[in-house]
């Protein structure tokens, strides 16, 4: 169940890790730093494991061979003593040192003379020189008690018949007549027993006992140093000395080994494999530690940098995502100069973009919307204003009124163009035509007072325009240009590459800059509609075609004003095309 | 090897201590460092006399600022240690001394220091002691502490036994008839303890009170002396005494020491000097002490173990040497010195030493010690006494006293020639 759950979790994460950025520079950034220093921490820790370890082994082995070195100088010291008191017995004049106690005046002589050679052989070491007879008399210091040897372990269980040397190992001297009261002292003991059947001292046996604090005191130190146990045995297997007898040996254990010369011990070291490799354990342990709290610490590290990295993402992200929801009033806070900071600087850029363009698409069609609701007022009842106007005109032919008649036929045209607006972009030729209607509507106003001048090629004829957009400057000339109809207007209409230039110049008023200025001001409040159709129509070129295009007006006072549009070129589409009947004509 | 190891990680560890100090560390081998002046002093003390001895060169350091006295105590190898001192011309400043005739050529000669330092105040010294450092007409000791033998007994036994204490001018008839009726075998209770090994020199008062020595007085003839009936007759006394059993063998191999079994309340009367005293009392043994008896009809006579102070010829302070000795033998020392008797009059007569029935019969064998022991009267002494040692000794085992006598004067005469 749990551990269900756990994968579950580590799963979750794991995919996290996929999908964030953090986790993934987080992950980058710690392998970047463990590799280096997993792979330095290794090679240091096997490194100085391996000299640290090599040189424990010398220092093991040499300590041994220390310890080697003082036990044998100890137990030749005591063998040499021995030999030298065996010899000495040997010479065939000493006859008085018998097996039996001395009492004439010549033994005795013989046991001073013998007593003073075992005092002279005495050094700062030696704890005691004895040499007991068979009887139980013995040569040596007055101090001991032949009863007391039994005490010595090693004496106790020397076998019956026995050459050479006999060691005794280490024991407390504790066979002294008087008891000890400052403790017994530690010594090693060697017997020699005496093998000389023609003499009397014949069985006697030499003990030689030196002091053995010192070379116990080494042991420790040396067990202390290295925790090693220490085994000194015979080579019959008794065990002379050992730190602890509670020890059992493995195979694994480092053991250093030394045999002695002297009499065939073999001191042995052993080592638990664990304790020989504490040391580098403790080196292993150490570079863990360094290792962890170092991996913690780029970790540490890592995540304050990615949090910081990450959430300036996330801060972006966030207003992207604000903004997708449509507040475009988001804008990111820029931290710092780097490229995340250009990045913000050009996500606020852009959001300020598209802030303005959607501004601009708005009102444009606030204005679109604004016109077509004016244009549905137009057209309440355009068949009332025709067939009223169709009864105006039959009136008129009636009563023979002509020019009224004309005039009433050319405003029905110009109406007729001016209320259709089931199209906003209408051809060249209709617009051109319906500027005639007009023209006819004013001369028949005021008479032929005026000259009109279109200079335009049939070619350009059947490319769109706006809807009416000539026929508000026409009445600008007529209404604000001209007195009483008078003046001249010349209008040409050329291609330049894929635009269209249309050039509407009249010899009128003119405007001063002032006015000038304020044609294209939508703040400016006007009087009356003077004006109001060049920004319209500039307004309606901006609107189908963009920015780059509209009017340009150039006006002197007094002599009359140029406007100039351009737009690109555009050919209307079939289906724009059949339900324009008139301009299937042109094709 | 190792006593060299050792020392270098003596010196090692002091180096380690010390660092930064005023480097005072010493070297045995030069006495004078930096300002602090070591002055090596030997002794064959041992246990508490060692300690009132290391007490006293404290308060010596005190009273002389900048002085280290080393006390080196040499217990039994003291003449093996001192003859190495001496052969290898590094011997300690001052020593005890004892043995003259052995040493005196390589100790330094005193008198001047004596007779001109008034502090000494040398008349104020028991002026037998004296005699003891002399060599020819030089003097090579100054007296330090000495002993006279005394018989103890332990009162306790003597009570049990209805026994009257005995007093001064007892015989040694009386002596024999008290340890005979104090030993009660089946106790294993003995009335005296005879030491399997004596010092010759120790027998001497027993020999001289019977008109007996070891060596004639001009020191050149031990024949007829050593070995004279008078002798022969003082020793055998002993090895008669363990023979018919009111004494026990004591000290030998396998044995306790007679001090050991005194204490134990196993023997009623031990000869000795002054040494064991404070032991015996600590033992809980109501001891009471007496002079050496006599021979019927002879003069009892004692024999003086002196310990003196020398300087050594090869000392490289001698000054401050003899202000040491002098203070060893001030009256405050000798105070402190319980173990010895006091070497000076005033302290006696002060401490009313001579008036305490326990030590009134050291002084009174004083008075009796006016012999000159052998080894002052001939300086092959030493190789003589080995034969007479041995001749002691199996007298004890059991030897005749004359036969063995006069076998050591055959053996010794040529040493003496």
């Amino acid at each position: 169940m749990s551990f269900q759950r756990t994968q579950k979790v580590a799963g979750r994460m794991f995919a996290g890790a996929y999908r964030s950025i953090r986790t993934k520079l987080l992950s980058w950034f710690l392998i970047v730093t463990l590799i280096p220093l997993f792979s330095l921490g290794a090679l240091s820790y096997y490194q100085s494991a391996r000299i640290i370890n090599s040189q424990f082994g010398k220092y093991g082995d040499n300590a041994v061979a220390q310890l080697e070195q003082q036990t044998s100088s100890t137990l030749s010291r005591m063998k040499q003593t021995a030999e030298t008191i065996y010899s000495y017995l040997l010479d065939p004049s000493r006859m008085g040192i018998g097996n039996q106690a001395p009492t004439t005046y010549r033994d005795i002589l013989e046991k001073n003379d013998f007593e003073s050679l075992l005092k002279s052989l005495r050094t700062q070491l030696t704890a005691g020189i004895y040499i007991i007879t068979t009887s139980g008399y013995y040569y040596g210091e007055n101090n001991l008690d032949v009863a007391k040897l039994d005490r010595i372990p090693l004496w106790r269980s020397k076998p019956k018949a026995y050459a050479g040397t006999y060691w005794l190992g280490f024991y407390p001297q504790d066979h002294f007549i008087k008891s000890s009261d400052s403790g017994n002292r530690s010594v090693i003991g060697l017997a020699v027993p005496i093998h000389h059947p023609d003499k009397s001292q014949d069985g006697s046996i030499i003990l030689i006992e030196e002091y053995a604090e010192e070379l116990l005191q080494m042991f420790r130190q040396f067990e202390q140093d290295t925790h090693a146990h220490l085994q000194i045995s015979s080579p019959d297997g008794t065990v002379i000395y050992e730190t602890d007898a509670a020890y059992s040996p493995k195979d694994s254990d480092v053991t250093w080994s030394r045999t002695l010369a002297v009499n065939q011990w073999t001191l042995e070291a052993r080592i638990p494999a664990k304790a020989f490799y504490r040391s580098s354990g403790i080196i292993r342990a150490n570079t863990m530690t360094v290792a962890i709290l170092s991996c913690l610490l780029a970790f540490g590290i890592a995540y304050l940098f990615s949090s910081r990295f990450t959430s300036r993402i996330r801060t972006l992200k966030d207003s992207m995502q604000k903004v997708s929801f449509g507040k475009l009033d988001t804008r990111t806070p820029i931290d710092g100069r780097d490229e995340l900071g250009s990045l913000d600087m050009s996500f606020n850029r852009m959001v300020t973009g598209i802030q303005e363009l959607i501004g601009e698409v708005e009102r444009s069609e606030r204005l679109k919307k604004e016109a077509e609701l004016r244009a549905f007022h137009y057209q309440i009842n355009p068949h009332l204003l025709f067939n009223t106007l169709n009864s105006i005109q039959w009136k008129a032919r009636l009563e023979g009124a002509e020019d009224i008649r004309l005039m009433l036929y050319h405003l029905t045209m110009v109406l007729e163009g001016n209320l259709d607006i089931s199209q906003e972009l209408v051809t060249l030729r209709r617009e051109l035509r319906m500027i005639e209607h007009f023209l006819k509507v004013q001369e028949i106003r005021y008479g032929e007072v005026f000259r009109y001048r279109l200079e335009c090629d049939d070619s350009l004829l059947p490319y769109l325009i706006p809807r009416m957009t000539l026929q508000p400057l026409f009445e600008n000339i007529f209404f604000h240009a001209f007195t009483d109809g008078e003046g001249e207007i010349d209008m040409s209409i050329r291609m330049d590459g894929d635009d269209l230039v249309l050039m509407l110049r009249d010899n009128g008023a003119g405007m001063k800059e002032e006015q000038l200025a304020r044609l294209f001001s939508p703040e400016v409040k006007r009087k009356g509609r003077g004006g109001l159709g060049v920004r319209n129509a500039d307004q309606k070129f901006k609107l189908h075609f963009g920015p780059l295009y509209g009017l340009t007006v150039y006006s002197v006072k007094g002599e009359g004003t140029t406007i100039t549009i351009r737009w690109p070129k555009k050919e209307e589409s079939d289906d724009v095309g059949n339900r324009e009947n008139q301009g299937a004509d042109c094709r | 090897m190792v006593i060299v190891s050792v020392m270098a990680l003596t010196a090692s560890m002091l180096a380690g201590c010390g660092g930064g100090g005023t480097g005072t560390a010493q070297e045995p081998d030069n006495g004078s460092q930096a300002g602090v002046t070591t002055l090596r002093f030997a002794t064959w003390d041992t246990g508490d006399a060692l300690k009132i001895e290391q007490d006293i060169a404290k308060k010596f350091e005190e009273s002389h600022p900048g002085t280290k006295v080393q006390v080196e105590a040499y217990a039994d190898g003291f003449d093996q240690k001192l003859a190495a001192g001496f052969g290898a011309a590094n011997p300690p400043d001052v020593m005890y001394m004892w043995d003259f005739p052995t040493y005196h050529q390589s100790l330094e000669p005193l008198d001047d220091y004596a007779s001109k330092d008034k502090d000494l105040n040398i008349d104020d010294f028991y002026q037998g002691l004296f005699n003891y450092g002399k060599i020819g007409d030089k003097l090579y000791g100054i007296p330090a502490g000495f002993t006279t033998r005394v018989v103890y007994y332990n009162k306790k036994l003597f009570d049990e036994a209805g026994i009257a204490y005995p007093n001064d001018g007892w015989t040694w008839t009386d002596f024999q008839d008290i340890a005979k009726r104090l030993t009660d075998p089946s106790k294993k209770q003995y009335g005296f303890g005879v030491r399997a090994e004596n010092d010759t020199y120790d027998l001497q008062g027993l020999v001289w009170s019977n008109g007996g020595s070891f060596i004639s007085e001009d020191g050149t003839t031990i024949e007829g002396y050593m070995n004279s009936k008078e002798t022969a007759e003082a020793i055998q006394m002993l090895g008669d005494m363990l023979k018919n059993g009111t004494a026990v063998l004591a000290g030998g191999k396998g044995q306790q020491s007679g001090e050991d079994i005194f204490k134990a309340g196993k023997i009623a009367m031990w000869e000795s000097g002054i040494w064991p005293l404070e032991s015996f009392r600590e033992a809980g043994i109501d001891v009471g002490t007496v002079e050496m008896p006599a021979f019927p009809g002879k003069p009892v006579k004692g024999v003086l173990a002196e310990s003196a102070l020398s300087i050594a010829k090869d000392s490289k302070h001698k000054d401050l040497a003899w202000e040491f000795i002098k203070f060893y033998v001030s009256d405050e020392a000798i105070k402190m010195r319980v173990a010895d008797l006091p070497v000076r009059a005033s302290v006696v007569n002060e401490l009313k030493k001579d008036q305490d029935p326990l030590y009134k019969p050291y002084y009174t064998m004083l008075e009796r010690s006016d012999n000159t022991p052998a080894f002052l009267l001939n300086p092959k002494w030493n190789e003589v006494n080995r034969q007479l040692s041995a001749a002691v000794e199996s007298v004890m085992f059991g030897s005749d006293a004359q036969e063995a006598l006069n076998q050591a004067v055959k053996d010794s005469e040529r040493y003496l020639k």
